[in-house]
């Protein structure tokens, strides 16, 4: 099953479409956006409370993440090693077919008919539920998000808050229907009792899975160590409850050291929810010691490439710093407008509009590097630093080198290139474009509908020109 | 090939380096020299500073001024507040006194139908209101996990300032990582639902922490 099979980043244009016209969720996107934007803003002013600033932690941040991916064959090695050293078994996936041929061989060999997954995006990238279901074992999203997903039949929408498309009514119809009781109507006042009403179903799900799946916000390569990063504590619990734990990250997720994860959680938590700490960070080594009573008897790291280390010395590079906070869509402005889905694969937002093609194809996700405003804003809160808009433009630059761009946009580039380039036609062609523009203008200087290119007006009137060109204004004021 | 020959083969090309035997003893160096990126300034009293982020990250706290104080705050707070009074305790503080306090408490891991948990900590940090625990046979992680409350001694001594200190404080005192390390900053919180934050999602609906020492 390649990446791209199962991706819908194709329809982009189609799927934006639709996302702009449901109320739905533009209702709840626009409730979303100013807490995202102004908990990060927050959690950011705050680091001067203790004599720290944003600028040089995220340039630390940056240079831990470009030590190992500068020699990560000898991190990875180190990691190995280690892991292996303290009872771990490290296994690899090229990609996500064999993710889930890994994940359901170990669960045969122990026996798991049920597995409690903590939030995992790289299970995302394998559809590891389908593969898992169609094995006989049951998958159980935990995090709350996830579960509410999961219970719609559909896929997260955010990295970091994968129900934020779905209104309160939403999910109140979806847990009366898996809990089998009548629907209530709900205000917000209810969601503490609903939480509750999850809190009871799930429990019984922590206690009787097999086997918790987890991902790894890090992998410490010093101690062989798995970094949790959670709020909820379902992260916790398939880790310390059930008897098998597997791991399942992508191979660029190794940190050198205990000290550089410490650095990294002062912008991790920050950038995401603007909190100075998640509720939970846990350190998971190994399996269960001599005389434990609780922790897994088998931990297996999945370490998963699926498109990772094409990446490694290619112009991408970059973007193999992520640390996966979500701040880059927190702060789009295109995101907010669509929500996740229209992007139509695992990862949304600007992060996704490079990862998406870099994955999936570059031909298999053609509108996603132009889904941008060039304005920056994901760049600008980036903990690492990532040029998101400058890898954009790189991913178009290679679709026009690779010829993947529609004809017309080739040719008329080719024409203006061959216009600019005779200066008195140029200037011509202009004189006449702006009087022909302003001939079409009503009495407000406006153009309703523009013949041309009716879509440029579909939504918002054009300001014509006002008569004379630039290159006029500018002789006239040179004889002045 | 096998997809760990493959990726590495991958990887290899990629970093587009030689040397490896050099790059690893590189990489050895940089990890024993445990590096520190930038560093907060926590100005004034440890213990001061870690009761106002814990408490700001909805925790409650309890100052007592010794060790023997410490069953009597315990059975004072769940009264006040309802909670019941019978529950697990990890091994490391079973021994306090709390029967005379009345408090019925089991040294053991803790299953599905207790609602109190109490339990010690490593140490704790400063900086973000913190409770650093380790897992063990005297300290199973369940206790801090599955009751609905939560209560954890802090020993003024062992408040540290930083996650980098307490790390420290790991290596020296232990050597190695236990099978789980958890950092604890409250209650359990989700805020899946229309970003409503409740307390209470999977693990402790409430932590409250009793500083012995202040």
């Amino acid at each position: 099953m390649r990446a791209a099979e199962h991706s819908q980043a194709m329809h982009f244009q189609a799927r934006a479409g639709e996302k702009v016209r449901n109320p739905v969720l533009q209702r709840a996107l626009q409730k979303a956006k100013p807490l995202f934007v102004g908990k990060r803003a927050k959690g950011i002013a705050a680091l001067a409370e203790d004599g720290l600033a944003f600028e040089p932690l995220r340039a630390a941040c940056e240079e831990i993440r470009n030590r190992v991916l500068a020699d990560l064959d000898v991190w990875l090695a180190i990691f190995e090693e280690r892991a292996k050293a303290t009872g771990a078994e490290v296994l690899w996936a090229r990609d996500g077919d064999e993710i889930c041929d890994l994940v359901i061989d170990v669960a045969r060999r122990h026996g798991v008919t049920k597995a409690a997954k903590s939030k995992s995006m790289l299970s995302e990238e394998a559809h590891l539920n389908e593969a898992l279901a169609a094995a006989g074992i049951r998958p159980v999203e935990t995090d709350l998000g996830e579960y509410i997903v999961q219970l719609a039949g559909e896929t997260p929408s955010h990295i970091i808050a994968p129900a934020v498309h779905k209104t309160i009514d939403e999910v109140e119809a979806l847990f009366a229907q898996e809990h089998g009781r009548p629907p209530e109507p709900r205000t917000s006042a209810d969601i503490p009792a609903m939480t509750r009403e999850a809190r009871q179903v799930l429990r019984q799900h922590f206690l009787s899975a097999e086997m918790g799946i987890t991902g790894a916000n890090f992998l410490i390569a010093e101690t062989g160590t798995a970094s949790l990063v959670t709020n909820e504590g379902n992260g916790r619990m398939v880790t310390t409850l059930p008897k098998v734990h597997v791991v399942i990250t992508g191979i660029e997720k190794i940190v050198p050291t205990l000290e550089d994860f410490a650095t990294l959680m002062r912008l991790l938590p920050r950038s995401a929810t603007g909190q100075t700490i998640s509720n939970y960070v846990s350190l998971l080594t190994g399996t269960k010691r001599p005389g434990e009573y609780d922790g897994p008897e088998k931990t297996v790291f999945i370490l998963v490439d699926n498109g990772r280390a094409a990446l490694l010395g290619s112009a991408y590079q970059d973007m193999l710093r992520c640390i996966r906070c979500g701040a880059c869509m927190n702060h789009c402005p295109v995101y907010f407008s669509l929500g996740g889905h229209a992007y139509g694969w695992v990862y949304p937002g600007p992060m996704g509009s490079v990862l998406t093609p870099l994955y999936t194809g570059i031909e298999n996700a053609l509108d996603l590097p132009h889904a941008s405003t060039g304005c920056n804003q994901c760049g600008s809160v980036c903990p690492v630093r990532i040029p998101l808009p400058k890898l954009m433009h790189r991913l178009r630059e290679e679709q026009v080198e690779r010829g993947l761009r529609p004809w017309s946009e080739s040719f008329g580039l080719k024409a203006w290139a061959w216009l600019a380039g005779k200066p008195k036609l140029y200037r011509w062609f202009a004189r006449r474009a702006s009087r022909y523009l302003n001939w079409l203008a009503d009495d407000s200087g406006r153009i309703r509908v523009f013949g041309l290119a009716p879509g440029w007006t579909a939504g918002r009137d054009l300001a014509a020109p006002q008569g004379k060109t630039f290159h006029e204004l500018y002789a006239a004021r040179k004889r002045a | 090939m096998t997809a760990r020959d493959e990726i590495l083969g991958r990887v290899r090309a990629g970093v587009g380096k030689e040397d490896f035997a050099a790059r690893r003893a590189a990489a050895e160096a940089y990890m024993a020299a445990r590096r520190r990126g930038p560093q907060p300034v926590i100005g004034g009293e440890l213990a001061t500073r870690f009761r106002a982020k814990a408490e700001s990250l909805s925790s409650t706290v309890e100052a007592v001024a010794e060790a023997g104080e410490v069953p009597a705050a315990v059975a004072r707070h769940l009264q006040q507040h309802g909670l019941p009074s019978s529950g697990v305790v990890t091994s490391d503080v079973a021994a306090f006194d709390w029967a005379s306090s009345g408090l019925q408490l089991s040294p053991r891991p803790a299953v599905d139908s207790d609602l109190l948990g109490i339990s010690g900590c490593f140490c704790a940090v400063a900086e973000t209101g913190t409770l650093m625990l380790l897992s063990g046979p005297e300290t199973p992680a369940s206790v801090s996990l599955l009751p609905e409350t939560h209560i954890a001694l802090v020993e003024v001594s062992r408040i540290v300032a930083t996650m980098e200190d307490a790390f420290a404080l790991l290596r020296s005192e232990r050597g190695s990582l236990p099978r789980a390390v958890n950092f604890i900053s409250g209650p359990s919180r989700t805020g899946d639902i229309e970003q409503t934050i409740v307390l209470g999602a999977h693990g402790p609906c409430r932590v409250h922490l009793i500083l012995i020492g202040a």
